[in-house]
């Protein structure tokens, strides 16, 4: 399957596509209705029904219907998607809305996935169901679940987002009317990546299920009590280059995308490219542009914007403020100028950690014991090391450190090939060990400890609060072994440790990853970053402040209720020292700067608890931070409750007339403005389809009966308006008629 | 000159008089409403003793089929036959597409939101709701719960094998007009031991 590419053929009689994508430039698309003869493409079938998804294949914004099969969704059609983007410095803030409709005659339930991309939060929801309108607001985590709780019991329609992983976003909606317009608006920040120097940023828009499942959709179904989480992890590392995403022509029609993205760089922009889409690009200034997608385009690829600065034109340091309420918030970039050589490899003192314990045993033992001798090897003569090995008992290899020389590395390389997995593990005396440092004062060396393990161990906070009081001027870089690492517990250390961390899953990895965390070992770009000059008061976060690696800019947020003044930053660069001053007055305008800061504060507070602070007021310090900057946190979550303007009952609804009953601060204008010109098509499935839509269930007293259940009369006597009514009319007449006997009297 | 202000007085006293007419309909549909259960209440107490349909009066076209009691907040109704128009001015009404209250299955009563069961809103779950049969049987219902649905599709299911209630009135309850969405709320019964003669 080299270029073929298919989508499960369906043997009824609506259109399924057949998608190939010649393998040359660009994609060439090649879609057909399929009669009613039976189409299963020349390879993969799949186990599932035809017609039928799950949220983890979803690639783009999706509204996902009930099936009367559990686990399998029929896709609700996608009549418009809105996205706009605004792009400050490294962060970018998206609105995404999206028109869905229940194309059957049922009463539906159906689940809203959008795939995040890794490291954002959805802060703002905001879902129209039929004539009611949802507000998503961020509560105490207790205060949100029984509101929540408490809205559904009374049968009025409410979602719940609490945080379960950083990255999931799925929500449940219930009671969806037949024919009725589902409108979903997400707002999420995430940081833009930077490669080289090359800034890059994704818009997920593929329609329809990917062939791959995306590594970035988790989904916990929280209509249900209790979370049912079901994490997925990455399986296709390179899926950019080897997924090509399948088109529904049925849906891609009736979707028209539109999109635009505001970059505010900051700095002069030396180019601007849409690799997949054609777009026009509409420079305010040499800092600024707006890019929007030239006409209709079909939403079959993800939409990719390139960006680079001007090479000559790259300041030091580009700041943004963001103000809200008198507080003003701060965002500093600074891309240190590295010169035309790459920074000069630093002499290191290497301390390698090798968790050998039962839970090691077969692929893990195997792939960390290949990872181990490769680092071995990648010492240089200069460098000095140690080895220590862990289970339940403990083996430092040497007294103390030793030069990297022969003799050292045959001991050390026979040393690793012995070790094989057994007992328990005890990770807690040999990170103690590890982390004595017998000179603390040599600044010629970078003291680096290298954690390979598992992480399958329980007694976290020790851990954590070890690398809390004595991590000196050692920097902790963890490798996770395994399919299933304790992925939380080594990210943590990382961060704690002020190093990196990286999975390795199989071992054919160990050799691509190694050589990435070598590199990142050998040439910190800067090290020992801290503030010196704060004239302004700044509050910064993180504090420390990260090293830097090749490609990296040194990313700072802070808040004060200055607006001049000036940051001083100090720190070594290639260990020779290095300065950037920054001037807050010349700061540009930004979005999306507070909630960055305030994100940034809450890890920080959550990892004081390693540094002694006690865990209520840890909790109490996050939730107020939280609860200020309007963030889903460990202590806070989105409930979403009807906010419903009164209206008049009985009034019909139209789409046309719905925007205008829209609360106030809404705008859903763009998904609704169609041109009158180009009549949307309805939207349909076949109908043997729609026959698998589960009915929505009220209680244990309505259970579908295969139809709409018993009729209910009118059960308004009409007594409220006629006695309101009757009571206006009476009063407008006895004044019209105090009115008329006034002027009688005056003539 | 005249004739104008004549004609502007004549429209103002039309108005006034339509206002105290349409408000007094409104009125009077109430009080008719309160009337018609103390005459029920006597059809039902002979409905009980003679054990077959009593009409409350001689034209009327329904008959009484339950009562209906709600301790907490001490409201009580007599139930009629046949939900129309003409029924529920009088009373609630037994949905004649569902089992009769007490009999398996989901009996659906259904009642004006501004009159006789302008009190459903304040049930909550775990109220008791006390129905008391034809045959002079009272079963106790608790209320487990409430959801607001599309009259034309309100997913009940009027089969079951075991009692249940679900009392239907207007929803939003306090809107004026008609309106698509009821507001049903669901009981089940408390047990076995609750099943009490009246008699």
């Amino acid at each position: 399957m080299t270029s073929n590419l298919l989508v499960r053929g369906h043997p009824l009689g609506w259109s399924r596509v057949l998608l190939r994508r010649a393998g040359m430039a660009g994609a060439a698309l090649l879609t057909a209705f399929l009669g009613s003869s039976a189409l299963r493409a020349d390879t993969t079938p799949t186990q599932q029904p035809a017609g039928y998804v799950e949220p983890s294949e979803m690639g783009t914004g999706s509204l996902l219907l009930k099936t009367v099969e559990p686990g399998h969704y029929l896709e609700a059609p996608r009549l418009k998607t809105d996205v706009s983007i605004t792009v400050t410095g490294p962060i970018a803030r998206a609105r995404i809305t999206q028109r869905f409709e229940n194309p059957s005659d049922k009463w539906v339930e159906g689940v809203y996935v959008f795939p995040l991309p890794p490291n954002s939060g959805v802060d703002t929801l905001r879902m129209q169901i039929g004539d009611r309108f949802l507000e998503g607001d961020v509560k105490e985590r207790e205060q949100a679940r029984q509101i929540y709780e408490h809205a559904a019991a009374q049968g009025i329609k409410a979602t719940l987002i609490e945080q379960q992983r950083p990255n999931m976003f799925t929500n449940s909606v219930a009671n969806i009317g037949p024919h009725e317009t589902v409108v979903v608006q997400i707002e999420y920040q995430e940081a833009v990546k930077l490669d080289g120097d090359k800034f890059s940023l994704r818009v997920p828009l593929v329609v329809g299920p990917r062939y791959t499942p995306p590594a970035t959709v988790a989904v916990a179904d929280v209509s249900t009590s209790g979370a049912r989480v079901v994490a997925v992890s990455d399986p296709v590392p390179d899926r950019d280059s080897v997924t090509p995403p399948v088109l529904n022509p049925i849906f891609g029609k009736i979707n028209p995308v539109s999109l635009s993205i505001t970059l505010k760089s900051g700095v002069s922009l030396a180019t601007i490219e849409s690799p997949y889409h054609p777009v026009d690009v509409a420079r305010t200034d040499d800092k600024t542009a707006t890019v929007t997608l030239k006409g209709p385009v079909p939403a079959d690829r993800d939409f990719v914007l390139n960006w680079k600065l001007a090479a000559n034109a790259v300041p030091q340091a580009t700041l943004f403020r963001e103000t809200i309420a008198g507080q003003n918030y701060y965002l500093a970039m600074v891309v240190p100028r590295v010169g035309t050589t790459a920074p000069r490899r630093q002499a290191r003192e290497a301390i390698f950690v090798i968790d050998n314990s039962g839970s090691m045993a077969g692929e893990s033992i195997k792939q960390a014991k290949k990872a181990l001798s490769l680092a071995l090897q990648d010492l240089k003569a200069g460098d000095r090391f140690n080895v220590v090995r862990f289970d339940d008992t403990l083996t430092v290899l040497f007294n103390d450190a030793v030069p990297a020389d022969a003799e050292h590395m045959a001991v050390a390389q026979r040393f690793v090939s012995s070790l094989e997995a057994a007992g328990g593990t005890e990770i807690y005396p040999a990170l103690k060990a590890a982390l004595k440092d017998t000179t603390p004062k040599d600044e010629t060396r970078l003291r680096q400890v290298i954690f390979l393990t598992d992480g399958d161990v329980s007694n976290e906070d020790q851990v954590l609060a070890e690398i809390g009081t004595s991590l000196g001027r050692s920097r902790l870089f963890t490798v996770g072994i395994g399919s299933a690492p304790n992925t939380f517990l080594m990210e943590h250390i990382a961060t704690l440790g002020r190093g990196t961390f990286t999975h390795i899953g199989t071992v054919e990895e160990v050799d691509a990853r190694m050589a990435e965390l070598f590199n990142k070992l050998e040439r910190p770009v800067m090290t020992d970053l801290h503030v010196t000059t704060n004239d302004a008061k700044l509050e910064t976060w993180p504090n420390p402040i990260p090293d830097l690696y090749a490609g990296e800019p040194v990313v700072l947020t802070g808040a004060t209720s200055e607006r001049a003044g000036t940051l001083r930053l100090e720190g070594r660069m290639g260990g020779k020292p290095w300065s950037a001053t920054l001037d807050l007055s010349t700061a540009v305008d930004g979005n999306g700067v507070a909630k960055l800061w305030a994100r940034s504060k809450i890890s920080a507070i959550e990892d004081t608890r390693y540094h002694g602070t006690n865990q209520g007021d840890v909790d109490a310090a996050v939730l107020k931070v939280a609860l200020a900057h309007h963030l889903v946190s460990r202590l806070s979550s989105l409930v979403a409750v009807d906010v419903t303007p009164s209206r008049p009952a009985g009034e019909n609804m139209s789409s046309e007339a719905m925007p205008t009953n829209l609360p106030a601060g809404w705008d859903f204008a763009k998904v609704f403005g169609e041109d009158p010109s180009n009549p949307m098509i309805k939207a349909s499935l076949d109908q043997k389809l729609m026959d698998k839509l589960a009915s929505s269930e009220k209680s244990a007293a309505s259970k579908p009966n295969g139809g709409v259940g018993v009729e209910l009369p009118q059960t308004d006597a009409g007594t409220n308006l006629q006695i309101l009514l009757g009571l206006l009319l009476t009063l407008s007449g006895t004044a019209m008629l105090l009115m008329l006997r006034k002027r009688t009297v005056r003539s | 000159m005249i004739t104008k202000r004549r004609m502007a007085a004549l429209a103002a006293i039309l108005v006034l008089m339509s206002g105290v007419v349409l408000g007094g309909h409104g009125l009077f549909i109430r009080a008719k409403a309160a009337v018609a259960q103390v005459l029920l209440e006597r059809a039902w107490a002979q409905t009980v003793e003679t054990r077959r349909p009593v009409k409350a009066w001689a034209w009327a076209d329904t008959w009484p089929v339950a009562r209906i009691s709600f301790p907490r907040l001490d409201r009580s109704a007599v139930v009629l036959e046949e939900a129309g128009g003409e029924a529920l001015a009088f009373g609630p009404a037994h949905v004649a597409a569902s089992p009769l209250p007490g009999e398996n299955g989901t009996s659906v009563i259904a009642g004006h939101r501004d009159t006789h069961f302008d009190f459903i809103k304040d049930l909550k779950p775990g109220d008791e709701i006390d129905v008391t049969t034809r045959a002079g049987k009272t079963i106790a219902f608790r209320m487990t719960g409430s959801a607001i649905v599309h009259a034309q599709a309100s997913g009940i299911d009027a089969s079951g094998a075991s009692p249940r209630l679900a009392l239907v009135t207007c929803y939003p309850f306090d809107a004026l007009g008609r309106a698509p969405l009821r507001y049903v709320v669901f009981a089940e019964p408390i047990g076995d031991r609750s099943l009490v003669s009246s008699r």
